[in-house]
């Protein structure tokens, strides 16, 4: 950031060319330490931000490099041999399957969470926060337990339970869970932020006459959009970078998401094609970026104005 | 507050609900069937895209001879592959057939998740007798081997041209493997290293076991080593560690994943033949030779075939037949010899391997085998279980050998007590 003269300072004396000696000037001193300081501090925050991204830029680099240019004895970042070859393998597919598919796969999978994640946990938040019904805090309790729960405990259980059910090789499994507020950690987020929101609005409403689907849809729901926003992105992003659930659940590679497709690529027992697979990676990391991008500064927005517009 | 008696209800709704929806699971189908209404399997293997293609192709030709008979195939990644097996071992759901590892066959084969390939019409009349054992526990027949591998040097002929050194003719004592590498070293000004510390890798210490007439692993699944041959062997590459005979640990970790000869920075590496196309593709180099590993008798060079893959079947699979032929098919048939080269290792029955045509590299790897074929001696035993995590920790404990954190003394009784605890552990 530049020194920004305010209105209340008086403007530094520009040195004139025939004045020989500097003029003790404490003012501008203090400009130049400023300037000095801030310089200083985008230098040190240009070269963390350098230290982050390199992993992506090398990523990226990398997707231009032939196959044995990259990784071992090679550490220069660029190649000579500048070519869209791996771009090419890996937008051929996969064993028969091609790499749209995976990408179709990866977005009706992770569409389905979002849309799925959206409407059951706000529903539920909407009763853990608002509705008073016997049970509410055992089942408020249950909810939060599972929390604690790690996804390892219950991968055996549930695998026995879908495939006694045949669902196996199907998108239930992995999307049952969603449409049933199974995430209580987006129900927990929605509760809390409900809990925030004044409860004049809703007694309002109910003095006008509108029961809970009427005070859900037309007052809860818009008030809550940043809540639902950020929950989108987080869900979205686990979905589509989820590995473990569509490696057990699925079987046909025909229905296989990116993650998935990604490490067909590299196979230790035979040859491995790392340039594809960084350019996979470079192809399937834009639609998270994309969506983080056009909904993030509804997140910064929503946080800013916390629901009281109304 | 969580009240116990409503916890309680919960838990017997949960597994009521849950032995209902148990209960509707699918009508048994029938046992055999027929070209208007075929039976399906499920095969599944690991691998990338080439075998993908390969595979598919090997399906059809077996869904055009047995027309009663349909295969759904599907594929993952090795380390996938393991996890997925795992769960659904668990669930009771493992597909009908499986490409196999040797490494995990005694594990599934004793908690009876595979079928008994004995009791069922498999031809392994074209099969070397010295290589069946290998997927056999206690007399029972749980895996097929599809193909072979054979443990080799490595070497790249224009590198070593380059440095006015001789190409090596494969009968070499230790000591000479030695001087060589040093020589390699040496002669380039460490520009290029000689090999990797081949005392790290557990396979050439178990060669040089077979060489000494010592066993690995007994028959009860203990150690058959002593400590004393475990030092013994550490210490042959002492003199060697830290100097540019070696490659430095250091650089070894900075080229992961791929390996120092993969990258170009030695001249030689001992491993499996089949890592060929892969070095290959790595290093970009012309052309690659094998030689067999040192040996201090040279009639006994401590060789043997070791299945790179196996076929198995799941124990509970309902068309025992029907998966029996297409095991058959897959490692009996000639065209599927012609479709898989040596993508799957030496192809292992002779009617295949006679009926396929090797050029090029594959011919490289065929001719190898065959030129050791009189030292080969019979293949050992699936590994114990839990053989993996002893051949990470020897990987790892050598790692710090060649780091210089330990001295040999040391590493060796760092390993044995692991391997001690894991033996232990597992009977």
């Amino acid at each position: 950031m530049t020194t920004m003269a305010t209105p209340t300072q008086p403007k530094p004396i520009k040195p004139a060319a025939h004045a020989p000696a500097p003029v003790y000037n404490p003012k501008s001193e203090s400009a130049g330490g400023k300037r000095a300081k801030s310089v200083i501090f985008h230098i040190l925050a240009l070269t963390l931000t350098g230290v982050v991204l390199y992993p992506a830029l090398w990523m990226i680099a990398s997707s231009f490099k032939p196959n044995s240019e990259i990784g071992g004895a090679n550490t220069s970042l660029w190649s000579e041999n500048f070519s869209f070859d791996n771009f090419v393998t890996a937008m051929d597919g996969i064993g028969g399957v091609s790499t749209l598919q995976f990408f179709t796969n990866s977005l009706v999978l992770a569409i389905g969470a979002v849309v799925g994640t959206i409407l059951s946990a706000s529903v539920s938040a909407y009763a853990f926060a608002r509705i008073k019904f016997p049970g509410r805090s055992v089942l408020f309790g249950m909810m939060i337990a599972t929390l604690l729960l790690p996804f390892h405990v219950v991968i055996i259980p549930q695998y026995i339970v879908f495939q006694q059910l045949g669902l196996v090789d199907t998108y239930i499994p992995l999307l049952i869970g969603k449409f049933l507020a199974a995430d209580a950690f987006f129900v927990f987020l929605m509760v809390q932020f409900m809990r925030n929101l004044p409860a004049e609005l809703d007694e309002a409403a109910r003095i006008d006459g509108a029961g809970h689907v009427r005070i859900f849809t037309s007052i809860m729901l818009p008030l809550m959009r940043p809540a639902l926003i950020s929950t989108s992105i987080f869900s979205f992003i686990w979905s589509w970078n989820d590995f473990l659930g569509p490696l057990l659940y699925l079987n046909t590679p025909e229905k296989y998401p990116l993650p998935l497709a990604l490490r067909l690529f590299v196979d230790q027992t035979q040859s491995s094609d790392y340039g594809a697979m960084i350019a996979m990676s470079v192809l399937a990391l834009l639609p998270v970026l994309i969506f983080f991008l056009v909904f993030q500064r509804y997140i910064v927005e929503g946080v800013s104005t916390q629901g009281l517009k109304g | 507050m969580i009240n116990r008696r409503n916890f309680l209800t919960t838990v017997a709704l949960g597994t009521a609900s849950a032995a209902v929806l148990a209960a509707c699971g699918q009508p048994a189908p029938a046992q055999t069937g027929s070209a208007s209404n075929p039976v399906t399997i499920n095969y599944t293997w690991w691998g990338n895209d080439d075998r993908a293609e390969r595979t598919r192709k090997a399906i059809a030709l077996f869904e055009s001879k047995n027309p009663d008979i349909k295969v759904n195939g599907n594929f993952t990644d090795f380390a996938g592959y393991w996890q997925k097996r795992a769960t659904e071992a668990a669930g009771g759901g493992l597909p009908d057939v499986m490409q196999w590892d040797l490494s995990y066959l005694r594990d599934y084969g004793q908690r009876n998740q595979l079928l008994d390939l004995g009791t069922v019409k498999i031809n392994t009349d074209a099969f070397d007798k010295s290589l069946l054992p290998s997927g056999q526990i206690r007399g029972k027949t749980y895996g097929i081997p599809t193909s072979t591998n054979a443990f080799a040097v490595y070497y790249d002929p224009a590198k070593l041209a380059s440095l006015g050194i001789a190409e090596p003719d494969g009968t070499w004592t230790y000591k000479e493997y030695n001087a060589f590498l040093a020589e390699v070293g040496a002669k380039s000004n460490g520009a290029l290293f000689g090999g990797t510390d081949y005392t790290g890798i557990w396979w050439m210490f178990n060669i040089w076991l077979r060489q000494n007439n010592i066993e690995a692993f007994t028959e009860d699944g203990k150690l058959g080593f002593s400590k004393d041959d475990l030092k013994k062997w550490w210490n042959q590459t002492a003199a060697l560690r830290g100097t540019p005979a070696i490659v430095s640990e250091e650089r070894v970790t900075q080229l992961a994943p791929k390996s120092p000869f993969g990258s170009n920075v030695s001249a030689t590496e001992s491993t499996w033949d089949n890592f060929m196309a892969a070095y290959l593709g790595d290093s970009g180099a012309k052309e690659l030779k094998l030689v067999p590993v040192p040996s201090d008798d040279k009639d006994n060079l401590g060789l043997f075939l070791k299945p790179s893959m196996l076929m198995v079947a799941s124990a509970k699979t309902k068309y025992k037949d029907a998966a029996a032929r297409f095991i058959d098919f897959m490692v009996n048939d000639p065209e599927v010899g012609q479709i898989f080269k040596t993508s799957r290792g030496v192809p292992a029955s002779k009617t295949q391997r006679d009926g396929t045509t090797f050029e090029g590299t594959d011919k490289l790897v065929v001719d190898y085998e065959k030129s050791i074929e009189k030292y080969l001696k019979d293949a050992p035993e699936p590994p114990i279980v839990g053989f993996g995590t002893l051949e990470t920790s020897f990987k790892r404990i050598s790692s710090d050998l060649n780091f210089g954190k330990v001295t040999v003394d040391g590493a060796a009784d760092a390993w044995f007590k692991e391997a001690e605890d894991l033996i232990k552990q597992n009977s």
